[in-house]
């Protein structure tokens, strides 16, 4: 959908604020809604993209929520929506206002034993040789669309031409099953922003879908 | 804390009461059990991270085939040293040149390839580098103290789809008589990120 997480481009937003020696997470619950949507999936209690339900926010929610409240309310949404847990008791449960979760006496070594293999070791490079309409060389032009569901072709593209540089491989587009080819395409700063843009080039990843 | 559409602002202070009714309730129903959160937060914390990154970098510096293989597989290269993972099922490393320079952002949310520099820090996901970074890069570099020499191009790319990329900076002059090891802590996050040169 073309929310207010599409961001590229935009005025206003002021400088880029870095923190030096940034924590890894800064609250507790920050890292635990992290390892939570990620146990979730990998038990099979949420489906779907999380990104979905974060684009799907009213846009004054996205922009006061912080990254972390973000998925906060993408795991909760996602839980509510597979019915493994209801809105009522959570709000029950969170006006308890109880800060440390209940452990449970009950272990699972065995994933615990497959977090490392998912998280820390060699892959496989993911994605199917592609096969499909473009070369590298070919000029191509984003087409003009407005798609209301997830997708990932930013609205700065819209409508402008850049030029295949590479075919990285094939993968299911956005609510897809079956790869679609992927393009690297090379666009002109001057050809997305106009005459004024600082000089160079942007690079960005684009399924055949969005290109004509 | 409801309505229609299913959203529902919650405050700040609201937010851990909400992450740690939902954990409560999924250890208490037989759902989830508490270790395996447990290990995934500590991987992040322990296991990933922009060391795993520099490593590469490092080998790349001083390994001529080494380097090759990472820019034509990075992947494959990247595994070689025993790092890949999640956000890291297709990596592409960018090779910065006297003369071309990249920078990586993700403008629609937070692409960021985990197994190298593990969780992007939170600039990488604020509103002012997703917009900015893509429009007018120069100047967020110059706000990242990096003002590039004239003749030096910029490329941005924009991780929108399946691919996570790192930049291979270029190597210091002055280093010719570092080790390998000695290299390693020379390069910094925001060097793979592109915010540094």
């Amino acid at each position: 959908m073309d929310g207010i997480h599409d961001m590229g481009g935009m005025h206003g937003f002021g400088p880029v604020e870095a923190e030096p020696d940034e924590p890894v997470f800064h609250e507790p619950w920050e890292s635990r809604v992290l390892g939570l949507s990620l146990v979730a999936a990998a038990n099979g209690l949420i489906r779907g993209s999380g990104r979905s339900r974060i684009e799907a926010m009213r846009p004054v929610d996205y922009l006061a929520a912080s990254y972390y409240e973000r998925w906060a309310h993408s795991l909760e949404t996602r839980l509510i929506e597979s019915g493994t847990l209801s809105r009522d008791e959570i709000d029950t449960r969170a006006a308890s206002g109880e800060t440390t979760p209940t452990r449970s006496a009950a272990t699972s070594p065995d994933m615990v034993a497959l977090v490392p293999r998912f998280l820390n070791s060699p892959q496989a490079t993911s994605g199917t040789p592609a096969a499909g309409r473009f070369v590298p060389g070919d000029s191509v032009t984003v087409r003009r669309m407005a798609p209301a569901s997830h997708h990932r072709c930013p609205r700065y593209l819209r409508g402008v031409t850049g030029t295949v540089t590479a075919v990285p491989g094939a993968w299911p587009a956005a609510g897809e099953q079956e790869p679609e080819a992927v393009y690297t395409v090379r666009f002109a700063n001057a050809d997305l922003w106009g005459d004024d843009a600082e000089p160079g080039t942007l690079y960005i990843d684009l399924w055949e879908r969005y290109l004509e | 804390m409801s309505s229609e559409h299913g959203h529902h602002p919650v405050e700040p202070s609201a937010v851990e009461h909400r992450v740690t009714a939902i954990e409560s309730l999924l250890v208490e129903k037989g759902l989830i059990t508490s270790d395996v959160v447990d290990a995934v937060i500590e991987t992040f914390e322990r296991d990933l991270g922009p060391l795993n990154g520099a490593k590469v970098v490092a080998r790349a510096w001083v390994d001529d085939a080494y380097r090759a293989r990472l820019l034509v597989d990075g992947t494959a290269a990247i595994g070689e040293l025993g790092f890949g993972g999640a956000e890291g099922e297709h990596l592409t490393v960018l090779e910065n040149t006297p003369t071309l320079h990249n920078l990586v952002v993700c403008t629609l949310c937070s692409c960021y390839p985990w197994p190298v520099l593990g969780l992007p820090p939170r600039w990488y996901k604020d509103a002012a580098y997703r917009a900015r970074a893509v429009r007018e890069p120069r100047a967020v570099l110059a706000e990242f103290g990096t003002t590039l020499p004239d003749g030096v191009e910029v490329a941005v790319w924009d991780s929108s789809a399946e691919i996570r990329y790192m930049v291979l900076p270029v190597r210091p002059d002055g280093t010719e008589g570092l080790s390998e090891d000695e290299l390693v802590p020379l390069v910094t996050r925001d060097h793979m990120i592109g915010t540094a040169r």
